[in-house]
């Protein structure tokens, strides 16, 4: 024997060993990301909050059994950590509830709530859009929320009617609107004068983008536009928009536009602007992506335009630092067409069927929509206030990002349409398994022509959207 | 004959066969008893937790399902949709076998290689044992994939090297042909489980062998081909089989780093299968995914155990057919 050879005990040692290293490292369960803390997070801005701010009034010495409230959300950093300072201001406010809070980004926060929902333990309250309401509605697990408005649990006297619109169901209130917002070309300002081109105008076509944008190339040397692809399925919306028609039929079982040469010409317009090296092309976009906002182009200063919804102009600004410039414009339209864009409800507050404190929902709803304080710590992040009296009192103390949000959202209505219906059930099998890889990335590599592409497109679109 | 068919043999000659048994049955009983009170906890578990959501995917691959509303039966339509009618199925189909028939060889003989090197005991060989190891406990987990996202972006760090050479940079992660050896790299960097396997079983080996070779005049390669591998074969069968397994449902890394683009070159089987159910809410389509591939994986590992006879040496003697 020698002494050199692993006796059996050792051999088996290791093995066993070995396997449990290799079951530990096997055993990664694929969670989504998902932070759930009560973390103390120090106030990053100091707000001059006016003298005069409303008080919420306390409700009467009574008392309350201790209620713990779940609320959910999604967003990036800023929104989380400017909420959690409004949680714990409601909780200052209402001593006996206790909030527990989950945030998560946009896909988590819905692949975990899916989640819940078939577990029966929904939050209390939760984050809502408005291309999901109706689906989570007719799945009977949301709780019309007009018992708490016509109590006045939930006050809505400051509260346009119209702004509220979006959050209906079958006539009944599921969702309290937390901002109004709309899709935007986002411009540098400062690489627009250093190029001395002229900043756009509000009805700007695709046409002009695109003369704008190779000038940007040509004096500056940086992308003209980079961040979301320019065949994202918002631009995709906003062009058949523009020519008057919506992607989707009223019931939902096909496609609703009849003109394909509208996207065909805007691909085309795409493959010319990636050819020429103006924009990022598709593949370097791919590598990029989900790299959060450090790696957005417009923030890092490679390019000079980018889109995105009117309210994540905050972040992003944030992101680029204060010193930079940014405006916002609508996104362009087709020559001769309607204007793209429309005013969106951001998002909403939702109270869900298996709540266990539903009037504390709502007492949070409340304290959200019209709580001046909060919304100053907010500095509406989420998009502009629906309250008039939260929307005056918050000139006092906007920041240059507001301003021009704000701005913008008081010049959108006087030059929009009206918001389309909300998405039918199978948008997101359209979304994720025709239109990205069977369409936008094919053309976009180059092994499909856009004539072809939209074909293809249609077919497999209304496939799957008749048998949903 | 074996031992116990000798044993039986006997004890049937002496007429105590039957009897033996008889008189054992109740403390076997008991003991039986014993042992499954012991396994107990972990058979409620394994019922609870396994073995009854294996029976419900199983009944749900039948159904659509959006986990909102009660699932609807639709018999073998998500197994007709599937085969026939998904593009991007086909697509994952050619990624996973691409990426299992490359990166499970390519693994082993990394990990084959550094485990010969590490058998020959120098100093500090517990150090190298444990760092080699440990990109496989990390591997699975988020800040490598992030951190491989970094190193192969556009700007990063394999980039800045091949820029330093003066060799023009590659889009690593975007280009569609390339996308995919940034994950068998990955991969292969996780050789650390097979390779410690391979060292205890290269340590099995009788020095003896080796050194009769030697005296009969045989050198390296001689000796790695007509002792090394022909005594490894053992360990070499299991590590496939279990990197073959875990190659089918590679997931994480996927997941991570690329999300299954470009072009859905890196949509594995796995990260498919969540996606359909988590994106779109189809869990029955996907329930019907995962048996298929189960059954895939049933047929390879069947397919490498009924060919191990062939290949397989067991010091014990050749296996019998």
């Amino acid at each position: 024997m020698n002494s050199k050879r692993l006796s059996r005990r050792d051999f088996l040692r290791i093995s066993a060993l070995t396997a449990a290293g290799a079951a530990l490292a096997g055993c990664t369960t694929p969670t989504p990301q998902v932070i759930r803390e009560t973390v103390e997070v120090p106030v990053k801005e100091t707000v001059e909050v006016p003298v005069e701010v409303v008080v919420e009034v306390t409700p009467t010495i009574e008392e309350k059994e201790p209620v713990e409230l779940r609320i959910a959300w999604w967003g990036n950093q800023t929104r989380h950590t400017r909420t959690i300072q409004v949680i714990k201001m409601f909780e200052e406010t209402y001593p006996w509830i206790a909030v527990t809070y989950e945030f998560a980004t946009w896909d988590d926060h819905w692949t975990r709530l899916a989640t819940q929902a078939a577990g029966g333990n929904l939050p209390d309250v939760m984050q809502h859009d408005y291309a999901r309401l109706s689906e989570w509605v007719g799945n009977n697990l949301l709780i019309p929320l007009d018992e708490y408005v016509d109590s006045g649990a939930i006050d809505l006297s400051n509260v346009p009617d119209e702004t509220l619109g979006g959050g209906r169901v079958d006539g009944k209130l599921y969702g309290m609107n937390l901002g109004v917002n709309a899709l935007c070309m986002v411009l540098d300002t400062d690489a627009f004068a250093k190029a001395g081109i002229e900043l756009p105008a509000q009805d700007w076509t695709w046409a002009d983008f695109e003369a704008i944008a190779v000038q940007i190339k040509d004096k500056l040397d940086i992308w003209g536009y980079g961040g979301n692809s320019l065949a994202h399925d918002q631009i995709w919306r906003s062009v058949v928009l523009s020519n008057g028609e919506w992607i989707y039929t009223p019931d939902g079982k096909a496609l609703g536009y009849t003109d394909d040469q509208v996207l065909v010409d805007h691909m085309n317009m795409i493959l010319r602007l990636q050819e020429a090296g103006v924009i990022e092309p598709r593949d370097e976009e791919v590598a990029r992506a989900s790299l959060g906002q450090q790696g957005d182009p417009l923030v890092a200063g490679k390019a000079a335009m980018g889109f995105m919804w009117s309210n994540q102009l905050a972040s992003t600004w944030t992101a680029a630092g204060a010193e930079r410039h940014f405006k916002l414009v609508q996104i362009p339209r087709l020559a001769g067409g309607l204007s793209a864009i429309y005013v969106k409800p951001s998002m909403f507050f939702s109270i869900t069927a298996q709540a266990k404190h539903p009037d504390e929902g709502a007492m949070f709803i409340n304290f959200f929509t019209n709580s001046v304080a909060a919304n100053h710590v907010l500095l509406a992040e989420r998009g502009v206030p629906v309250s008039t009296v939260v929307g005056e009192s918050m000139q006092a103390v906007l920041t240059p990002d507001q301003i021009e949000m704000f701005n913008y959202m008081a010049m959108v209505p006087s030059d929009c349409q009206p918001v389309p219906p909300p998405d039918p059930v199978g948008e997101a099998n359209v979304r994720n398994n025709v239109y990205y890889p069977e369409f936008v990335d094919p053309v976009l590599y180059g092994l499909t022509t856009p004539e072809e592409g939209v074909v293809v497109l249609r077919e497999l679109a209304d496939e799957i959207l008749a048998a949903s | 004959m074996s031992d116990t068919t000798r044993e039986w043999l006997l004890r049937k000659a002496r007429g105590k066969a039957r009897p033996v048994l008889k008189r054992r049955s109740r403390i076997t009983r008991q003991n039986n008893l014993m042992g499954y009170l012991f396994l107990s906890p972990w058979l409620i578990g394994f019922f609870i937790f396994t073995l009854l959501p294996i029976v419900a995917s199983l009944v749900l691959a039948f159904t659509e399902y959006d986990i909102f509303s009660p699932p609807t039966w639709v018999a073998l339509d998500n197994f007709r949709k599937m085969l026939f009618q998904d593009n991007r199925y086909w697509r994952s189909v050619r990624a996973t076998f691409y990426y299992v028939f490359t990166a499970v060889p390519l693994r082993l003989l990394v990990a084959l290689g550094v485990a010969m090197l590490l058998n020959r005991g120098r100093r500090l060989v517990g150090v190298y044992r444990a760092a080699y190891y440990a990109p496989s406990i990390v591997g699975g987990s988020v800040a490598i994939a992030v951190m491989w996202r970094q190193i192969f972006g556009v700007d990063g760090l394999v980039n800045y090297a091949l820029g330093a050479l003066r060799i023009p940079g590659v889009n690593w992660l975007g280009d569609p042909r390339t996308a995919i050896w940034t994950l068998i790299t990955l991969a292969a960097w996780q050789f650390g489980s097979p390779m410690l396997i391979f060292l205890a079983g290269l340590k099995q080996i009788p020095v003896e062998l080796y050194e009769s070779a030697s005296i009969d005049g045989a050198g390296g390669w001689a000796k790695f081909v007509g002792i090394t591998l022909p005594m490894l074969t053992p360990v070499i069968l299991f590590n496939l089989v279990m990197q073959i397994i875990a190659g089918f449902m590679a997931f994480t890394q996927a997941y991570l780093v690329t999300a299954g683009r470009p072009l859905d070159t890196t949509n594995f089987y796995a990260l498919y299968l969540y996606l359909r159910a988590f994106e779109t809410h189809e869990m029955g389509y996907s329930s019907a995914m995962a048996w298929v591939l189960l059954l895939v994986i049933a047929f390879f590992t069947a397919l490498v155990f009924r060919s191990s006879s062939y290949w397989v040496y067991y010091e014990s003697g050749r296996v019998e057919e």
